[in-house]
């Protein structure tokens, strides 16, 4: 396989930031739209879906664009609810008129969410969430997924002209939305575990033979080798490849 | 007349030479890279980042360790006055690369020109530390 | 030196779009915490810890007697227009201090203070007028005398733990910002000394001295064996899952009792809660499933036994050959016993409230495999084996997220119980590496069979 690449699936290319936020068809989602809309909301609102529907991914590509408006947008993410501190210390630095950017609202549970939504009010910031549910926010967009969703995002992952319909095909495509119940996240890994099984056929480690049937040369994979890009305001950490 | 604020901004492009051939080098070994700058067309460049480090790339976060950094802010070694840069750094004997299946481990060279304006370009260059053969998929997963 | 600039101006509107000035913000907030928490930290010991400590250490014991009881009365406005009013009991005593006679009003600490009148009273009559009592009077100023002495442990612990949490943040916090200004990515990770420290969420584990990212060993060879030179640590024991279903069964039925014996009570008295009996029953099940799972489990570890393993020398390199002792306890028979060496991948990713850990065996050899093993209770079933490590083989990786491991694991299938499996984690250091003299590597080659190595 010439000019082969590294996994297109992992977690490098497919993190939120990596992946340009897309609806459920699979076209782009016009944030100009969303940014009047949650104007019209008074600037805080949720956005909400189903685990792995492209919540995170949404929230980052909008924070830069509130950002742009003149305003802040520090963004948090909450793993759990002792990340807590976290949420209420960035309402805190945040300016008026900021708007704080929270992935996983739903940590903070409803008494302490409350709290930090009337703290938000009471000092003049906006929150722009996501959630799995609602949480009594103005809904910004509920996320859905979509076969033809998970097609477009593969379909704009690095070099899938190389290994698109070779290694990777519609039916996989299909096949891991359908197994995953619409979970773009599990189905991305489950195309990357094919991905990898299908770019090394027969290897071995350290030529000494497996229990499992070993063949008997090494195919060498060849990585990418270079990539180039700036590093804007409001990038993700690395926006390389 | 244009200002710096006015100008369309360049897309610089970074040449990155090896000392060794395939890019294949051995612990312990001098990693020496020579690199030439291109179409940064006058814009002005406050600092040059040379780094040495490896990452991971996979189905987990990335990690990344770094074993070289430099910062350069002599304008001499710099465009306009200079295109052209060099660095080098004995490599460590560990982590070595490593292509495995839900945890690859590479390292690379990366050239980071800083821009007047908070704006930056960096450029990534993979190498090879060490001959470890790729994992395979286990067959069940196949 | 330019600073940067506070906006930017672009198509004629003017905005604050400096991640300078964030940082400077962020700094300056994290600054003001560590100030308020030194100096909330330094009113508190003056004014509390520390007479509190002079008092304990300093003050000078003296005999007094009492001429007279009295309360002291503070008002405090709080919140204004509310008016709180504190009685303090206070005792004149006449005693000695160097030699020269003093009568003076009883200090205190403020945990004698009360709201209430009549409680400050009968702390009073706890003493008797005209009665000599043991008191302390400061050297330094001996008209300060006090009847008690001792200490406000949870003032000590309000004095340090209040200020001591915001001078944590904020000193954390401040050193960040600094630590961070104006760099990229790579000059942050190349900075990384206390970083770590910073962010212990993200710290890997401790990482061989001059092999970067590559496991410490120093828990794997710190236990001498029998035979070998080393014994492995076995990764998560099973005796923690034990201790684990014991603990449950224990707390769990000690509610069910508590329930029960409530519900027996109402039955007893005549009475009949519905409600206490419609939650005793899912209560009873769950503490009888706890329970039995934990005989179970006994029973098991009982019949199973320990499973040791031996190695002729650690950490392993890639190409070498290694002595290994595998001991099984236990009763009973094991229809087979299978040694294997396993390379293991690990990652982990956290999006939002989602932990994904993957684990992936991407290599495996067995090394040794025994069938029809019978344990007795008085000895256990040995078998000695050798492991070759590949010659190229990947070494042992960890960092914050992603790990290489390699591992001896044990499965076994005892008759009549489920097929079991443990795990030793060893450690392989890079090709190449020259380890210390004192780690010598064992080159004796056993070429015979792990079967007819079997040792009772």
């Amino acid at each position: 396989m010439t000019g082969m690449v590294s996994n297109p699936f992992s977690t490098r290319h497919t993190r939120p930031g990596s992946i340009a936020p897309l609806d459920a068809t699979g076209r782009p989602v016009d944030l100009d739209v969303l940014l009047d809309r949650l104007h019209g909301f008074g600037g805080t609102a949720a956005i909400v879906g189903p685990h792995g529907s492209g919540k995170s991914t949404l929230l980052t590509h909008l924070a830069p664009r509130l950002e742009r408006d003149g305003r802040r947008a520090p963004r948090i993410r909450l793993h759990s609810s002792a990340d807590i501190p976290a949420a209420w210390s960035a309402i805190h630095r945040a300016a008026p008129g900021d708007t704080v950017c929270i992935d996983s609202w739903e940590c903070t549970g409803r008494l302490v969410g409350g709290l930090l939504r009337i703290l938000a009010r009471v000092t003049g910031r906006h929150l722009l969430v996501t959630s799995h549910h609602r949480v009594g926010f103005p809904e910004l967009v509920q996320c859905t997924t979509s076969p033809a969703l998970l097609r477009a995002i593969v379909g704009g992952l690095p070099k899938h002209g190389v290994w698109l319909g070779k290694v990777i095909h519609a039916e996989d495509i299909d096949q891991a939305f359908a197994n995953h119940g619409g979970n773009l996240r599990e189905s991305l890994y489950e195309l990357y575990d094919r991905f990898e099984a299908a770019a090394s056929p027969i290897q071995c480690v350290g030529g000494d033979g497996s229990i499992d049937h070993a063949g008997p040369t090494s195919i060498h994979r060849k990585i990418h080798e270079s990539a180039d890009g700036f590093s804007y305001v409001g990038a993700p950490e690395r926006n390389l490849g | 007349m244009t200002t710096a604020t006015d100008r369309v901004p360049s897309k610089p492009k970074i040449e990155v030479q090896f000392d060794r051939p395939h890019r294949q080098h051995e612990p312990r070994d001098t990693l020496a890279v020579r690199y030439r700058i291109e179409g940064c067309d006058g814009e002005r460049i406050c600092a040059i980042e040379h780094s040495v480090l490896w990452y991971t790339e996979g189905k987990g976060e990335e990690d990344l360790g770094v074993h070289f950094f430099q910062r350069v802010t002599d304008r001499a070694m710099m465009p306009p006055a200079t295109t052209a840069g060099a660095f080098s750094t004995p490599l460590p004997q560990s982590p070595l690369s490593y292509e495995g299946v839900i945890v690859k481990v590479r390292w690379c060279v990366r050239v980071r020109l800083f821009f007047d304006g908070s704006r930056d370009f960096v450029s990534e260059h993979v190498f090879n530390l060490g001959h470890i053969p790729p994992a395979r998929m286990p067959s069940a997963r196949a | 030196m330019r600073l940067p600039r506070f906006y930017a101006k672009k198509r004629g509107h003017r905005r604050t779009v400096s991640r300078e000035w964030g940082v400077v913000g962020d700094g300056l907030f994290h600054g003001a915490l560590l100030v308020a928490g030194m100096c909330f930290g330094g009113l508190l010991v003056s004014g509390v810890a520390a007479p509190e400590w002079r008092i304990n250490h300093e003050f000078r014991e003296t005999t007094g007697t009492i001429l007279a009881k009295g309360l002291a009365k503070t008002t405090v406005a709080d919140p204004p227009a509310t008016v709180i009013t504190n009685w303090r009991p206070c005792l004149l005593v006449r005693y000695s201090a160097n030699g020269v006679m003093h009568e003076s009003w009883s200090h205190s600490t403020t945990a004698t203070n009360t709201s209430d009148r009549e409680v400050a009273l009968r702390r009073l009559s706890d003493w008797a007028l005209g009665t000599e009592v043991v008191c302390w009077y400061d050297p330094a100023s001996p008209t300060m005398v006090v009847l008690q002495r001792g200490y406000n442990w949870w003032l000590w612990l309000l004095s340090f733990l209040l200020p001591g949490a915001l001078v944590l943040i904020g000193g954390t916090g401040l050193v960040r910002v600094i630590r961070a200004w104006g760099k990229s990515e790579e000059h942050r990770a190349a900075s990384a000394g206390i970083s770590e420290l910073l962010d212990p969420l993200a710290q890997p584990a401790l990482a061989a001295p001059g092999y970067p990212a590559v496991p410490i060993c120093d828990d794997l060879v710190n236990s001498p064996g029998t035979v070998l030179r080393y014994r492995l640590p076995i990764e998560s024991p099973e005796s923690w899952t034990l201790v684990g279903f014991g603990l449950f069964a224990l707390l769990w039925n000690a509610v069910v009792v508590v329930l029960a014996v409530g519900a027996g009570l109402d039955l007893l008295g005549g009475r009949i809660d519905w409600w206490l009996f419609a939650l005793l029953v899912p209560f009873l099940g769950v503490g009888i499933g706890g329970i039995t799972l934990f005989i179970r489990s006994l029973v098991f570890a009982t019949a199973v036994g320990p499973t040791q393993l031996e190695i002729s020398d650690h950490p392993l390199l890639p190409g070498g050959r290694y002595d290994v002792l595998l001991a099984q306890g236990g009763t009973g028979t094991f229809q087979t016993l299978t040694l294997s060496l396993e390379l293991e991948e690990q990652a982990t990713f956290r999006q939002g409230t989602d932990t994904r850990t993957e684990q992936l065996v991407v290599w495996r050899q067995q090394v040794a495999c025994v069938h029809d093993v019978s344990a007795a209770t008085d000895s256990r079933f040995e078998a000695r084996a050798v492991v070759d490590v590949p010659n190229i083989a990947m070494h042992s990786f960890t960092s914050a997220h992603n790990a290489v491991r390699w591992r001896l694991v044990v499965r076994g299938t005892p008759e009549r119980w489920p097929e079991f499996c443990r795990t030793f984690p060893v450690v392989v250091f890079p090709v190449g590496v020259d380890l210390p003299e004192s780690t010598s590597r064992s080159l004796v080659v056993h070429r015979r069979t792990p079967s007819q190595e079997v040792t009772q």
